[in-house]
C-alpha cells in the first residue's frame, strides 16, 4: 500500500496532457474494481446462503456489502475530482458514471434493508435475494447505459485494442495499485466479517442463555 | 397451470367485485401526468414526443410501486397468504399468478395513461401509439416481476413501504432508459425496426427478473 502511494506521488510521470490530477486514476481505477467485485462475492454469498443456509455466507455477504460500499463511494469520489479539472463539471450522465452511481444506490437498498430490519434468518434470506437481484440487474445497466450516452476514457482496453498507458512505470504503479487496493479490501473485509461472526456467535450464546433460564425458571 | 388461472381468476373476481386497485392506479397515472405537466409546461406537438416518453413512464414507476404494494398487502390481510402457501400451490406458480394479475392492472393503467398523454401532450390517436404497444408490455412485465418480488419482502419488514421504492427503482433503471428512449422515438414516428434495441433490452430485462423472481420467490414468502 504504503509503495503504491509513493508510486503514485512520486515515482510514475506525469501524464501530459492532463497533468497532476491524473494521479488520482491510480486510486479511482482499482476502487472501481474492488467495488464491482465486492457485489459479485455479495451475489455469490447470497446464493451460498440461500442453497446451504449457513450464518457464514451471510456474514460473508454483509461485510463485502459494507466494505463494497466504501469503495463504491470512493470511486464515485474520486472521480469527481478528476472529472471537474479535465471535464470542466464534477458530474456527467456518461454511461460508466451512471453505472456506477446505480451499484451505488442497490448497495445503499441492500444495506438499508438490513440496517431497518432485525438479524433474523428471514431477513438474511431478504437480503440474500435482493444481492442476488441488484447483482443480476448490473450487465442490463451497463448495456443500456452504454446505448444511452457514453463519454468515459476508455483507458485500459480502447476501440483500437491498445491501452491507453505510454509509460510502462504507468502500468507498473497501475497494477501495484490494483494489488494494493485488493489486499486492502479482504483486509477491510475481514476485519468486518470477524465481527459479524463475533456478534453471530454472541447471539447464538444469549439465546442459550435465555433458554437456560427459562428452563431453570420453569425448575 | 390450472392453479396458476386459479389464483389469478382470484384476484381478478377480487378487483371486478371492488375495482380499488385499478381506479387508484387510473387514478394516481392521472395525477402524475397532471403534475408532470405543470412542471414541463409542454407547448403540445411532436416537439414534444421526448417530455411525454419520460412523463409516460413516471406515471408507470408510481403506478406500478403503488399496486405492487397493495397485491401482496392484500394476501397479507387475514392471513390469506398462509392459507395460499398450504394449498398445493407451489411457490413459483403463486409468484408467476400475482404477477399477471399486478401486469393486468397496470396495463389497465397503462392504457388510460397513453390516453391521457395523448389530449395533455396535444399528440394525435394514429399509427404512433401502436408502437407504444410493445414498449410498454415489456416494461409493464418486468416492473411486475420485479415489484412483486420485492413486495413480498418489503411487505414483511419495519418501514417497507419506504424501502420499496429505494429498492426497486434503482433495480427498474435498464428498463426505464429502453422503454423511455425506445417510446420517444415511437412517438416521434420510428418505424418498430428502429425500436428494436431498446425491445430487445426490455426482453433481457424480462427474462432475467421472470427467471429470478420464478427461482428465488420461495425463499422471500415462506414462513419461519
Amino acid at each position: 500500500m504504503f509503495t503504491s502511494i509513493y508510486m503514485v506521488f512520486a515515482w510514475v510521470p506525469t501524464e501530459a496532457d492532463q497533468g497532476i490530477v491524473q494521479r488520482i486514476f491510480y486510486f479511482h481505477v482499482p476502487c472501481a474494481w474492488v467495488a464491482f467485485a465486492a457485489f459479485g462475492l455479495v451475489a455469490i454469498c447470497g446464493i451460498f446462503y440461500l442453497w446451504l443456509g449457513q450464518q457464514v455466507w451471510d456474514d460473508l455477504g454483509y461485510a463485502a456489502a459494507e466494505t463494497g460500499m466504501v469503495f463504491c463511494t470512493l470511486v464515485l469520489i474520486t472521480g469527481s475530482l478528476w472529472a471537474k479539472p479535465i471535464w470542466g463539471t464534477w458530474w456527467t450522465w456518461d454511461s460508466r458514471l451512471t453505472t456506477t452511481l446505480i451499484l451505488w444506490l442497490l448497495y445503499g437498498g441492500y444495506l438499508l434493508l438490513r440496517a431497518m430490519a432485525e438479524d433474523t434468518p428471514q431477513v438474511a434470506r431478504f437480503a440474500a435475494v435482493i444481492g442476488i437481484v441488484a447483482a443480476t440487474d448490473v450487465p442490463v445497466v451497463i448495456v443500456s447505459v452504454r446505448l444511452w450516452r457514453t463519454i468515459h476514457p476508455a483507458v485500459l482496453v480502447t476501440r483500437q485494442g491498445g491501452h491507453g498507458l505510454q509509460d510502462p512505470r504507468m502500468v507498473a504503479t497501475l497494477l501495484l495499485a490494483m494489488v494494493a487496493f485488493t489486499a486492502m479490501f479482504a483486509w477491510l473485509l475481514m476485519l468486518r466479517f470477524a465481527t459479524l461472526r463475533v456478534r453471530t456467535r454472541l447471539a447464538a450464546a444469549a439465546r442459550d442463555l435465555n433458554l437456560a433460564y427459562a428452563s431453570a425458571a420453569e425448575l | 397451470m390450472s392453479r396458476f388461472s386459479a389464483v389469478l381468476r382470484k384476484d381478478l373476481l377480487l378487483e371486478l367485485r371492488g375495482g380499488e386497485s385499478t381506479i387508484a392506479l387510473v387514478a394516481i397515472a392521472l395525477l402524475v401526468l397532471i403534475v408532470l405537466v405543470f412542471a414541463l409546461n409542454p407547448a403540445g406537438g411532436s416537439r414534444d414526443a421526448p417530455a411525454a416518453a419520460g412523463a409516460l413512464w413516471v406515471a408507470l414507476i408510481f403506478a406500478g410501486m403503488l399496486g405492487a404494494g397493495r397485491a401482496m398487502l392484500a394476501e397479507r390481510d387475514n392471513g390469506a397468504i398462509r392459507a395460499l402457501l398450504l394449498s398445493p400451490i407451489d411457490p413459483a406458480t403463486l409468484y408467476l399468478a400475482k404477477l399477471a394479475a399486478s401486469f393486468i392492472f397496470m396495463m389497465v393503467a397503462e392504457a388510460a395513461a397513453v390516453t391521457m398523454i395523448v389530449l395533455f401532450f396535444n399528440l394525435s390517436f394514429d399509427g404512433r401509439l401502436l408502437g407504444l404497444a410493445p414498449l410498454i408490455a415489456l416494461g409493464a412485465l418486468g416492473f411486475a416481476a420485479l415489484a412483486t418480488l420485492l413486495a413480498a419482502i418489503t411487505g414483511r419488514v419495519r418501514a417497507g413501504d419506504l424501502l420499496l421504492p429505494i429498492l426497486i427503482v434503482p433495480l427498474f433503471v435498464p428498463a426505464l432508459i429502453a422503454g423511455v428512449k425506445g417510446t420517444g422515438a415511437a412517438l416521434a414516428g420510428a418505424q418498430l425496426a428502429d425500436l428494436a434495441q431498446w425491445l430487445k433490452i426490455l426482453v433481457a430485462f424480462d427474462v432475467l427478473f421472470l427467471t429470478a423472481g420464478y427461482l428465488l420467490f420461495e425463499y422471500v414468502v415462506g414462513e419461519d
